[in-house]
């Protein structure tokens, strides 16, 4: 009775039998990569400086980047890291832009007058320093792996407050809501209240989370900048769709598109998975 | 329904169509017979004296009449607002005659009580004025007019080069500096547009005149457009808005060359270096294992044995760089030393090399003689695709000496930051800029007590025996009186360095240009500024 | 009554912790940035010199933050946003014309964006069957770089900055649109109505649109936030002269008073989105 949430649509069967076969495709996309990452001879570093941009091959199913190394292997790693990495920064901000909407909505005046005046001078504060900061903290001989994960943590952590403004809203508006007031009147505490706002703030949530997987992949690129993220001869998706930029490259070869359309797909089965059923 | 939808439907692409009319990248409009190239930032200033980023470097090579100039094709001094100039035999006096009938761009005329004036304001700024400098004790110069067509100055004591030094200092109407708004050169700044453009016009007073005896610049104008984006620069050289570009990155030389053929040259070794170094400072903070390795001659040597050059010119420049094994570079014809012996590419070599200097493999990992993996990372720009493709391959090359290297990128700021204040980096990969053949005007780097002494700057006293020598060697060669005595002291400083590896040398870039079909009267050079050195006989075709 | 005039003092008092706060974290933040005392002229011998002295008289400026923290509160009291470290003039003289063209270009494709994404998500979300097809233009959007995007209207010579901010503002709202519409589309009460026959149309106006206004204003903010981050990226590869391009050399340049004055306008931009419709009756609920 207190559910709001979406009704049973036509063509369920139909929808979950969609989003099951998703599911199925993206866990084979997954083991398809890590099978050509760890399959004997495959190297995403080895240099191959015979053949730039080489063509597609039977030794280069997709050919090779500007230094000879197959695109294939390169794609597939970075497919397991960038993601792994994109999608846990993703998940922890919507979490934590949950967490402080929800906290900022349920609490008193003033403590809720604070989080929202911290939202909004987190959202103007210049954190590009930030990073410049974290990077001269850290030494210069930190691995790329790890120097990748601080990145999608710090990522992480920066990128919530937008999100939570907006949850802090839908809260407001289902804590006044018919359902919920009645279930106030009904003697329903607040921690058991709770557990009926999470579902209704889906519709903010997931495209939070859909929109931040991509953001995150380019703003690890970008990063590289500043000498953060995932560094060399660690393949970086984001480095790849960054290539996109850049017209020059984009006359050697067509395979420079292949990683953005293997985004396009990822992102497209995460949302058919997601879909609220 | 269905009306609604197609209806909301037609709005989206009506929307994105009209959308679709903003156009990208606009320049403004060209005034007739005006030439256009972009240049990267805004000009710090706009007075000649003060210049001090390369930018207003080249305002005020357009713009600034000067007593001498340095031709940048013939590598010679030649007399402009001075008819003709003498030394003293002593190096210490230098008179002027200037040409008659002379004017600024306001028509009024130009005296040697101008000139005196300019020059002694470049004195008197001192810090202020770069150019102030290479006078060496610019306090006890004095200038001095004594009739309205001569200037005279003294100098304390003999510069090399001196002539050199009068082509940075532009002529200005004497107690009225105008910021290049009045000028004796072949342009006179119009309009500034911060972040947007810098517009010269035609001083029509300026004295020179070609062959045939048409008054000189040909063209009515230049206007220098701030754009630090060499995709847009390339889009707008092809749209035909811009007429030349000059530091073109091999990646998009490649590209004009696939879609407007003709228009780019490959203008051969410039005079710069990309070079890669150890940090040997002993007060940096690295651990002490550390310093030992870079400051151990083998292990230098071995690195620059490991790197393959060549893969390096091909694959990071596409062909357009040379291998480079000295701080001189070929196009350097006079000082460039042929006799050169620098360790070259030989991997087998290397690993001996190491062994023998205690190094060892554990596996495929290289250690030192106390266990230590040897470790270590590259420190590069950010945003230069050539630098951080070199240093990628080297990567690859020093991995197969075992050695396990870390590739970061940093922005300006940060990177000179670990440079030059606190010392906290293992290993550089940069290049360096040479404006001036002259070995001479490389000093800063080679002296070991200077700050620019990059691979252990500001010694007290000279760390190494080798380091002592190179100081006696440059000093050699700003004293020396005899040509030859120079050009054997700078061969000498050649070759020390090709033996102890403080800089690893890795290529010459190539200089890289397009050049507009409908621009004429270019005679490109190596030295800056490349294309435009000769700008007031620049014109497009079909202007008069 | 009383409680009206707090409710009214609670804004400039919102307005002003704001601002102090975000003027000490970009100080605080530029301060200790890395590069903050160096340039990129000291490893150039002919230039070395000039950097050097300029260097130095930053050090002795910016030696203590309190100094630099109370010399900057005072001179934004009195109007006087500084001087550029980089161009060495009046920051209000770099700000002023740079504002008119950010607005403007905000503006034009905040309304443009919303226009595309409202349509389309009306289209999307107002199915009887919506496809997954529709969300592929805008995972095309959200997947390709800013800069790659503007990359290809350069190439192209189709678009321009406008084009490029309006689409990526409409693949992002499209996204929380599409779920709010079909959420809402899905009610009983709309389903009741669209059993009775009445217009698509008219639901949508009467109906849908309203109940889904609060979480619109929201969405304005974000679309906002969205806006500016895209900013950069855009204005740089474009070489729009705004906002976004000076803010992108000041932070190479570590431009501390300019960066301070962007990031205030940034600050005032978003806080007054947040104030957006809406917000009145639920500070007075509060």
């Amino acid at each position: 009775m207190f559910r709001n949430g979406p009704w049973p649509p036509a063509g369920m069967g139909t929808r979950m039998r969609f989003h099951r076969l998703a599911a199925w495709v993206l866990a084979g996309l997954t083991a398809v990569s890590l099978a050509i990452v760890i399959a004997p001879g495959a190297s995403y570093s080895r240099q191959d400086r015979e053949q730039l941009f080489a063509a597609a091959s039977p030794s280069h199913p997709a050919g090779t980047d500007a230094l000879g190394r197959d695109r294939l292997v390169r794609v597939a790693a970075a497919l397991l890291l960038s993601l792994a990495g994109a999608s846990a920064a993703a998940a922890l901000t919507t979490a934590g832009a949950a967490a402080v909407g929800a906290m900022a909505a349920f609490a008193t005046g003033a403590v809720r007058w604070t989080i929202m005046l911290l939202c909004d001078v987190f959202l103007a504060l210049p954190w590009l320093f930030l990073l410049m900061m974290v990077r001269s903290a850290l030494p210069l001989k930190t691995s790329p792996a790890r120097s990748a994960a601080i990145t999608f943590m710090v990522l992480a952590a920066l990128g919530w407050p937008a999100c939570a403004r907006a949850v802090y809203r839908g809260v407001l508006e289902l804590k006044n809501a018919d359902w919920m007031l009645q279930a106030r009147a009904a003697g329903l505490r607040r921690s058991q209240t709770l557990h009926h706002v999470v579902p209704n703030l889906l519709p903010l949530l997931l495209p939070q989370f859909l929109v931040s997987v991509p953001a995150f992949v380019i703003a690890e690129a970008n990063l590289g900048a500043l000498g953060l993220g995932i560094g060399e001869p660690l393949p970086s998706w984001g480095g790849m769709l960054l290539e996109l930029d850049n017209s020059a490259i984009l006359l050697q070869t067509r395979w420079v598109y292949f990683p953005v359309l293997l985004l396009i797909l990822v992102l497209l089965l995460v949302e058919a998975i997601m879909v609220e059923a | 329904m269905h009306f609604t939808r197609r209806s909301v439907i037609c709005a989206a692409f009506m929307q994105v169509a009209v959308l679709g009319a903003y156009c990208a990248g606009q320049a403004a409009p060209r005034l007739p017979g005006e030439l256009v190239w972009a240049i990267g930032y805004d000009p710090k200033t706009f007075d000649p004296a003060k210049v001090d980023d390369i930018d207003a470097e080249t305002v005020r090579y357009l713009t600034g009449g000067v007593l001498l100039r340095f031709n940048r094709l013939t590598q010679k001094v030649e007399p402009r607002l001075a008819e003709s100039w003498s030394l003293s035999h002593d190096g210490k006096t230098i008179v002027f005659k200037l040409r008659a009938g002379l004017r600024f761009s306001d028509g009024s005329s130009l005296t040697s009580r101008d000139a005196a004036w300019s020059i002694r304001r470049v004195l008197l700024l001192g810090p202020d004025a770069p150019a102030a400098d290479e006078f060496v004790n610019p306090s006890a110069v004095t200038v001095e007019s004594p009739d309205s067509g001569t200037v005279i100055v003294h100098l304390p004591q003999r510069v090399i080069g001196i002539g050199k030094v009068f082509d940075e200092i532009a002529v200005e109407p004497a107690d009225r500096p105008s910021e290049g708004r009045i000028t004796s050169g072949p342009f006179v700044v119009a309009d500034y547009r911060r972040s947007q453009f810098v517009r010269l016009r035609r001083n029509p007073y300026y004295y020179e005149r070609d062959s045939a005896g048409a008054s000189l610049p040909y063209a009515t104008g230049v206007r220098l457009d701030i754009l630090n984006n060499t995709e847009q620069e390339t889009r707008l050289f092809l749209r035909g808005e811009y007429d030349l570009i000059d530091h073109l990155p091999p990646d998009y030389f490649e590209l004009l060359r696939k879609q407007a053929g003709s228009t780019v040259r490959d203008l051969g070794p410039s005079l710069n270096t990309e070079q890669m170094w150890f940090n040997q400072s002993p007060v940096s903070p690295l651990p002490a294992w550390e310093k030992a390795w870079f400051q151990n001659r083998a292990f230098r040597v071995a690195v620059s044995q490991a790197i393959h050059r060549d893969d390096l010119a091909r694959i990071a420049y596409f062909g357009h760089a040379t291998p480079a094994y000295s701080f001189i570079s070929p196009a350097n014809r006079l000082w460039y030393n042929r006799n050169l012996s620098a360790p070259r590419t030989d991997v087998a070599a290397a690993r001996s090399a190491l062994l023998r200097a205690g190094f060892r493999w554990s596996g495929s990992k290289l250690e030192d003689a106390a266990g230590h993996p040897v470790r270590f990372s590259i420190l590069t720009n950010a945003g230069n695709a050539a630098r951080q493709k070199m240093a990628t391959l080297i990567q690859q090359d020093l991995a197969a000496l075992g050695m396990e290297v870390n590739v970061v990128a940093l922005d300006f700021p940060a990177l000179i930051e670990r440079l030059m204040h606190t010392e906290d980096y293992e290993a550089c990969l940069l290049g360096l800029e040479n404006v001036d053949p002259e070995p001479n005007a490389m000093m800063n780097v080679w002296l070991s007590s200077s700050p620019n002494h990059q691979w252990n700057p500001s010694e007290k006293t000279p760390a190494t025996p080798w380091e002592a020598e190179v100081d006696r060697e440059m000093n050699r060669q700003a004293t020396s009186l005899n040509d030859s005595e120079r050009k054997q002291a700078v061969d000498r400083v050649q070759q020390i360095v090709a033996d102890q590896q403080p800089f690893i040398y890795l290529v010459y870039p190539n200089t890289l240009v397009a050049i507009s079909p409908r621009l004429q009267g270019v005679e490109p050079a190596v030295l800056e500024p490349e294309l435009v050195w000769n700008a007031e006989r620049l014109r497009l075709r079909g202007t008069q | 009554m009383r409680k009206r005039v707090l409710a009214m003092m609670k804004w400039p008092a919102r307005m002003l912790s704001i601002l102090i706060l975000v003027m000490t974290g970009t100080t605080i933040l530029v301060r200790f940035a890395p590069g903050y005392l160096s340039d990129e002229r000291e490893m150039d011998p002919r230039y070395a010199q000039a950097a050097r002295i300029e260097l130095a008289e930053e050090t002795s400026r910016s030696h203590s933050l309190l100094q630099m923290l109370s010399t900057e509160v005072s001179g934004w009291s009195r109007g006087d946003l500084g001087r550029s470290r980089q161009f060495d003039i009046p920051v209000q003289e770099l700000i002023w014309p740079r504002l008119a063209v950010t607005g403007e270009l905000l503006l034009r494709s905040i309304v443009l964006g919303w226009m595309i994404a409202i349509s389309g998500s009306m289209v999307s979300g107002v199915g009887r069957n919506p496809s997954m097809l529709w969300q592929l233009p805008a995972t095309l959007l959200l997947a390709i770089p800013t800069a790659a995007m503007a990359t290809l209207c350069l190439l192209s010579g189709k678009g321009g900055p406008v084009l490029v901010m309006a689409l990526l503002i409409a693949a992002r709202d499209f996204k929380f649109l599409h779920r709010m519409l079909r959420k809402a589309w899905l009610e009983p009460h709309i389903l009741q109505a669209r059993a009775q026959g009445i217009a698509t149309s008219r639901l949508l106006v009467a109906h849908v649109l309203p109940s889904l206004a609060g979480q619109l204003a929201a969405l304005a903010s974000l679309s906002i936030v969205t806006a500016l981050s895209a900013l950069v990226p855009v204005e740089v590869i474009f070489n729009v002269p705004g906002l976004g391009q000076l803010a992108w050399n000041a932070a190479l340049n570590r431009d501390l008073p300019v960066l301070l004055a962007i990031t205030l306008i940034m600050a005032i931009a978003v806080t007054c989105s947040g104030m957006a419709p809406g917000r009145r009756p639920e500070w007075e609920r509060a």
